[in-house]
């Protein structure tokens, strides 16, 4: 009845293991919707990472509103990705994690400010990148450090690097940043990094192995190893129709004869809601179009695959269940049948998550 | 081209108004370097006679009245055209630790494309990283280590970091050395330094004892087979006839050593006029050392000194009596000559940063690794470009010529 999660656990968790094994200093990164898996999960599931002695002392979050769902299943440090600002829920963290919380600051004004508020506070500096989404300039980073002399008590955690996706090779723009981390004199020899590919990793842990460098890894971690993960839909109801029948919602006729069937999934799950792919090729340019002509005539393609095919949306989906379009001559599962579906892991919120 | 921007006086110390940057006498220039600690020996106005065949103008740098910078300029022409690159090897001198550069050098790129420039090269005498000998020892002795870059340094020097950092804000290009020497000045070279790191002077028992053995032993029978060096200065009449007699005795092993080890060596003239502009400037600034063993001229070298950096610039050795280690004989001299004259370092110039055993470069770090000091990175040289056509074209031709 429910839109599912069933992850392959015994494979799941040596992925998990070999990940951790392969990057000492692993911080996992539990945010937004938990990567599918809810945040609570992902905090347990980094719990028993550090139980296993891997060294997980820190699990990243993104927000401060996130702290809630993950701070009494992982009893390490929290490190907030999002900048601390001097507004909002930054202010209202719970004085009971006041210690174990780490803040990322992106601005000399914030770090005045929260030292001020907090003169023990621990907290990371993210230097700006390429990304240009938050940060410090190399001249702010160091004006940050001539600061921090003053502040004696102030925990400095490290530097922060949010790298952009790996497109080419980042290491040039690393050795920069580097550099400019260098210039700073900080007290500090930790670099907290993203988006690193293995080999860049090992390029710095070789260049800079007078510095910690502590990757943090969500994505490649949760859902690195895809064949672990199986998402299915059950089928609700079939009904047969003939061309020229009308169904659902907005009274649609059926272009031909077939099936329609209601299957679980729908708005509420994230399914229709599509987040940009991010894949800008030509190829996936085209066949946004294409998507686009299905749905001049009527038809969207659905992400519910039966036996190995995508089948078309008779209607936009529901809150909680999906119309398909299945034409005459294909094979018509059952009510109650389980039928796979292709989504994108960080806008879906599955009803149940099975792991084995 | 944007006027200097002014510096407040809490951003640059003790800097309170705009600097302007023009042409100084060759004697103000030489004052002011005089004043300095020291300053590389390519940046001295002598090093410009030296270099004849190139334009040259000593720059002042001046905040207020006062002179507060000082460099020297190579112009070096671009075939065909009259339009130049402004050279600055190893300088300028100025105060590098500044916290905004951009009030130094914006006025001084200013200057230099009035007087035709169509791009500056610089190498700013700043240290970024050091390493000690036992770290590159055991670099070369480790397969997994190719470069210095694979090792952990000494030191990470903050304020060349921040120079590198800021050159780069301001649209200069790190000219990249791959794989051994690039047309420039080295950035990778080795020094020994000749004082503790709070500053007092070593003693030659403590250098001695920081070098390896073999030096140690190389020196001692080098002594007890009978090899006396003499020093020489340029303008020192006193000694073997005359110094131009001495000076022709180094070119003839140079040209020996050059033909041995398959190098171009510079005519005897390229060395008189090193010798007796640099003289000028100071009679300690060029010396010649020479090692002879029973009448016979084993070794001989030039060290340069300025302020308190002393530099073994140029060796030549025999083939015959190897054996009597005249070579290292006469860098002990240097050695011990820098350390009477109260420097702090002495600099046997460029490495590579291969640490690759097979490498061919990699003989030479081992012997200069021999005296137990550091190989250091400097900020290498960059290049800023003022006509960017130009720039390119002189960029490929530099490129073709390798």
């Amino acid at each position: 009845m429910s839109l599912t999660l069933d992850v392959d656990g015994p494979r799941w968790r040596d992925h998990l293991r070999a990940v951790a094994a392969a990057h000492p200093g692993l911080v996992p990164v539990a945010k937004g919707n938990g990567y599918g898996f809810t945040l609570g999960r992902l905090a347990r599931k980094a719990q028993w990472l550090a139980d296993q002695g891997y060294g997980v002392d820190t699990l990243a979050v993104g927000t401060y509103d996130e702290l809630e769902h993950v701070a009494h299943r992982f009893d390490g440090s929290l490190l907030v990705l999002t900048p601390w600002r001097p507004f909002g829920v930054a202010l209202e963290v719970d004085p009971a994690l006041a210690d174990r919380v780490v803040h990322t600051l992106g601005r000399p004004a914030d770090v005045t400010d929260l030292l001020a508020r907090q003169p023990d506070a621990r907290f990371v500096l993210e230097r700006m990148t390429s990304m240009q989404r938050h940060g410090l300039s190399a001249r702010e980073l160091w004006a940050v450090a001539e600061q921090l002399r003053d502040h004696p008590q102030a925990r400095l955690e490290g530097v922060a690097l949010h790298l952009p996706l790996a497109q080419g090779s980042h290491l040039s723009e690393v050795q920069r940043l580097l550099n400019d981390v260098v210039a700073a004199e900080l007290p500090t020899r930790t670099l907290w990094v993203s988006h690193l590919t293995d080999d860049e990793l090992a390029q710095l842990a070789t260049s800079y192995a007078d510095y910690t460098v502590r990757p943090r890894i969500g994505t490649g971690l949760w859902l690195g190893d895809r064949g672990a993960l199986r998402v299915t839909s059950t089928v609700l109801d079939v009904h047969p129709v003939e061309r020229g029948d009308s169904f659902g919602y907005r009274g649609r006729t059926a272009p031909k004869s077939g099936h329609l069937l209601v299957v679980s999934g729908g708005t509420a799950h994230g399914i229709g809601l599509e987040a940009p792919t991010g894949d800008s090729s030509i190829k996936a340019r085209a066949a946004t179009l294409a998507r686009g002509g299905l749905d001049a005539v009527g038809f969207v393609r659905s992400p519910f695959a039966i036996d190995g095919k995508q089948r078309l949306f008779a209607e936009p989906p529901h809150m909680q269940a999906s119309m398909l379009f299945l034409p005459h001559g294909a094979h018509v599962p059952a009510v109650g049948d389980e039928i796979d579906v292709r989504v994108r892991f960080t806008t879906t919120a599955f009803d149940r998550v099975v792991i084995s | 081209m944007s006027a200097a921007t002014p510096a407040t006086s809490a951003a640059t110390g003790s800097l309170g108004a705009v600097l302007t940057v023009r042409e100084i006498p060759e004697s103000d220039h030489l004052a002011f370097l005089r004043s300095q600690p020291s300053a590389s020996f390519l940046q001295t106005p002598a090093w410009g006679r030296v270099k004849s065949e190139w334009r040259r103008e000593s720059l002042g740098w001046f905040d207020g009245d006062r002179l507060v910078g000082a460099g020297l300029v190579l112009y070096r022409q671009l075939p065909k055209v009259r339009r130049y690159l402004a050279y600055l090897p190893e300088g300028p001198v100025l105060d590098w630790a500044a916290d905004d550069l951009a009030p130094w050098l914006t006025p001084m790129t200013a200057h230099l494309k009035r007087r035709g420039a169509f791009g500056v090269r610089m190498g700013p005498p700043v240290v970024v990283r050091r390493w000690s000998a036992a770290q590159v020892k055991e670099g070369i002795a480790d397969p997994a280590v190719r470069r210095l870059d694979d090792i952990v340094p000494l030191e990470r020097d903050g304020t060349g970091a921040r120079v590198v950092s800021q050159l780069d804000q301001l649209g200069w290009r790190q000219q990249v050395a791959e794989g051994g020497f690039a047309a420039g000045q080295p950035q990778y070279v080795f020094q020994v330094p000749l004082v503790e790191a709070d500053g007092t002077p070593r003693t030659e028992e403590s250098v001695l004892a920081g070098m390896n053995q073999l030096w140690r032993r190389n020196i001692k029978k080098a002594a007890k087979a009978g090899v006396e060096v003499t020093t020489v200065a340029a303008g020192d009449p006193s000694r073997e006839g005359s110094p131009l007699t001495a000076l022709e005795a180094f070119h003839t092993l140079y040209v020996h050593t050059a033909q041995r080890d398959h190098f171009t060596p510079r005519p005897l003239a390229y060395f008189r006029t090193m010798a007796e502009a640099l003289e000028s400037e100071d009679p300690d600034r060029f010396r010649l050392h020479l090692a002879h063993h029973e009448g016979d001229l084993v070794a001989a070298t030039i060290a340069i000194r300025v302020g308190t950096h002393a530099w073994y610039s140029y060796g030549a050795s025999s083939t015959e009596k190897r054996e009597v280690r005249g070579s290292n004989a006469v860098q002990w001299a240097m050695i011990r000559e820098a350390l009477a004259a109260g420097a702090s370092v002495y600099d046997l110039r460029g490495i590579t940063d291969t640490l690759d055993a097979e490498d061919s470069h990699v003989g030479l770090i081992q012997f200069k690794v021999g005296t137990g000091g550091q190989a250091v990175e400097y900020a290498g040289e960059w290049d800023l470009p003022l006509n960017r056509p130009l720039y390119a074209a002189f960029d490929l031709y530099m490129k073709r010529r390798g």
